[in-house]
């Protein structure tokens, strides 16, 4: 215990900023749109972070080990796409579908990276080009718009439990999922180890390939589970759909404070770092920013998130 | 004249280095004839002059953005900016030359107004890059996203109708039944090679790649070297958007889309190594032909396009599996 709290001490700066943000962010759009604070606006907050917190826990495992998956957009639209296909014919199964291709291509990614030895951003850029591919082929390049029929099969999506809407309790669920499987696992722990310092890791007998394969299933199975919930809440698949989440999901786990260079991190400050982006993008839209323009800010957050948050002692030479 | 003496002594440093080079840089040209002869033996129209002339304009834009990235990778870096640049400086040239949305008629002057902002993003990617060490694809990656919302914002969400003769005229007009930008884009290639084989700039980017602690133990200023790379990358990926811009006519958001990809497709399929040092323009301009060759050929079969982004993922993995040493081993992440 006395380690853990010398730790905190030492690193509570860097530990607390991203709360500290989170709540002057809250407080300046509250005070700027008082209606931001309404119970109403902040669980309609909540929902739409769902999305983007579970695609940025699921790349929170890859980036950990110091990897990083660029394939999670292509990932979770293709998901859509094989939801949207297959709902009407597979009903509940298409979900299932959905995510267990989502798992069988983040094992093929993680192959790839691991026993071909090409470098994890190559190798998912790669297979993000694939995915991109296999979507627009199945969807012969159009949007799906799903039926009366598919879309009673989206309530467990769409609908909600007391006045929570569903989204959030699915993202309640995938955060104790994840925060279990990174805290209290073997796997976390040697995720984390590895992170810090692979040669170590390797030393000490851990399987640094398979837990490094491990996640990247973990990443493309839970940008698979965004993209099923994403063609939910807005009951279509296609091949673009989640086009625009990569740069956010990516920001959302490195302001968190989950450092780029691995080893720091959890699945809380993922969620921090995710409901920041929210906020700051409520509050882009609050102030007028164009949407589109919206990406000169979120591609500056991270520039200066990870300047902040990056290890310097791991890499001597930064290329 | 050198004499014999020095010839030997020249070469006697790493001679065993030299014959593996060989190997390594003729395997992608193999690769590129092979690949025609297969094309020619499906569809003999392969090797008609129009053809011929369909596969370089496709190449033409795939080959000036290659070369900048090619220098980048050279270093050990990599550049994901492409897509953000080519779309600001196409949207800004769009906007600067006589067009459909506004009153400017600057014509050939916008051109260097283009490569200056081209440059300009380079110049900020090296700068971060440097000064903040963070590493360059999260650097890239960052920039990539400011310049589209860059380019986004100057549109609004539309998109602007170029009328301007000359940038027009660099898709449509001919000279020796090529168009001009496939010229231009030689030229590109011509200056690359110069600036890669006789400059010291050149020199410096071979040796960071080869061991940046060693180039800056030699005196090197590798943050100097980084920053102007970066810059000279950009200024590149500018003409790839002045080039994009004159073939589509129009000034758009969407008018980089899918480049990144083909870029690195061919940097490294034409065989420059993603750990640095090792390559060239010349490989990147095999590179570029052998992906142009192939979706000239699925074309020709008959493959829709949508399949080609896909098999031009999996030429990737595999070009970058086949060139990694596996004799140096090194973490991979």
């Amino acid at each position: 215990m006395k380690n853990i709290f010398a730790k905190m001490g030492s690193d509570s700066l860097r530990q607390w900023l991203p709360l500290t943000t989170l709540l002057i962010l809250v407080c300046i759009v509250g005070v700027m749109q008082p209606v931001f604070l309404q119970p109403s606006t902040l669980l309609q907050l909540a929902s739409d972070t769902a999305v983007l917190f579970i695609l940025a826990t699921g790349v929170t495992f890859v980036i950990m080990l110091g990897g990083i998956d660029l394939s999670i957009q292509s990932m979770a639209s293709f998901a859509s796409v094989i939801v949207a296909l297959t709902v009407a014919r597979l009903g509940f199964g298409a979900f299932v579908l959905a995510v267990a291709i989502g798992g069988v291509v983040g094992l093929l990614s993680g192959l790839a990276h691991v026993k071909l030895k090409v470098p994890s951003f190559i190798a998912t850029l790669a297979t993000g080009g694939v995915l991109f591919s296999a979507a627009l082929v199945t969807s012969k390049e159009r949007s799906i718009t799903l039926g009366e029929v598919e879309r009673s099969y989206l309530t467990w999506i769409t609908g909600q439990v007391w006045v929570v809407p569903n989204v959030i309790w699915v993202g309640i669920v995938v955060l104790a999922i994840a925060h279990v499987l990174q805290a209290h696992t073997r796997f976390g722990r040697y995720s984390a180890a590895i992170g810090a310092g692979e040669p170590a890791a390797y030393a000490s007998g851990v399987k640094v390939d398979r837990q490094k394969v491990l996640a990247y299933i973990l990443s493309a199975g839970f940008a698979a589970l965004a993209g099923v919930i994403l063609a939910g809440r807005l009951a279509s698949g296609s091949p673009t759909l989640a086009a625009e989440l990569l740069l956010p999901s990516i920001a959302a786990v490195v302001v968190g404070g989950t450092a780029i260079t691995g080893g720091v991190g959890s699945i809380w400050r993922t969620l921090v770092g995710a409901l920041i982006i929210s906020v700051v993008r409520i509050g882009m839209t609050f102030l007028g920013v164009n949407i589109f323009a919206q990406n000169i800010v979120f591609g500056a957050v991270l520039i200066g998130a990870v300047a902040i948050t990056i290890d310097r002692s791991k890499i001597p030479i930064v290329k | 004249m050198t004499t014999p003496i020095e010839q030997i002594t020249k070469r006697q440093p790493q001679p065993k280095r030299i014959r593996r080079w060989r190997v390594a840089t003729w395997a992608p040209l193999m690769v590129l004839v092979l690949l025609c002869i297969i094309v020619t033996f499906i569809n003999p129209n392969f090797l008609s002059f129009g053809n011929l002339v369909r596969i370089t304009q496709s190449a033409m834009i795939p080959l000036v953005l290659g070369i900048g990235a090619t220098f980048i990778v050279l270093m050990g870096s990599i550049d994901l900016s492409v897509e953000g640049v080519v779309t600001l400086s196409a949207v800004i040239l769009s906007m600067l030359v006589l067009n459909g949305a506004n009153s400017n008629n600057l014509g050939v002057l916008a051109v260097p107004i283009v490569l200056f902002i081209g440059s300009a993003v380079g110049f900020i990617n090296g700068l971060v890059h440097v000064r903040l060490k963070v590493p360059s694809f999260m650097t890239t990656l960052g920039t990539w996203f400011i310049a589209l919302g860059a380019a986004n914002a100057l549109l609004g969400g539309m998109s602007t109708r170029i009328n301007d003769p000359f940038i027009r005229g660099l898709a449509v007009v001919r000279f020796m039944g090529f168009p001009w930008g496939v010229w231009l884009a030689l030229f590109c290639l011509l200056l690359a090679l110069i600036i890669q084989n006789y400059t010291r700039l050149g020199r410096y980017i071979y040796a960071l790649g080869g061991g940046e602690d060693l180039a800056a133990l030699s005196g090197i200023s590798t943050f100097t070297v980084r920053i102007a790379t970066f810059t000279l990358a950009g200024a590149f990926y500018a003409v790839g958007g002045i080039l994009a811009a004159a073939q589509l006519g129009l000034g758009n958001a969407q008018i980089g889309t899918g480049w990144l990809f083909t870029t690195i497709t061919a940097v490294v399929v034409g065989g420059t190594s993603l750990a640095g040092g090792q390559g060239g323009v010349l490989q990147t301009l095999v590179g570029v032909l052998i992906v142009g060759v192939l979706s000239n050929g699925m074309v020709l079969m008959g493959v829709p396009s949508s399949v080609q982004i896909g098999v031009q993922g999996l030429m990737i993995i595999a070009a970058v599996a086949l060139s990694i040493d596996r004799k140096l081993n090194r973490i991979v992440k």
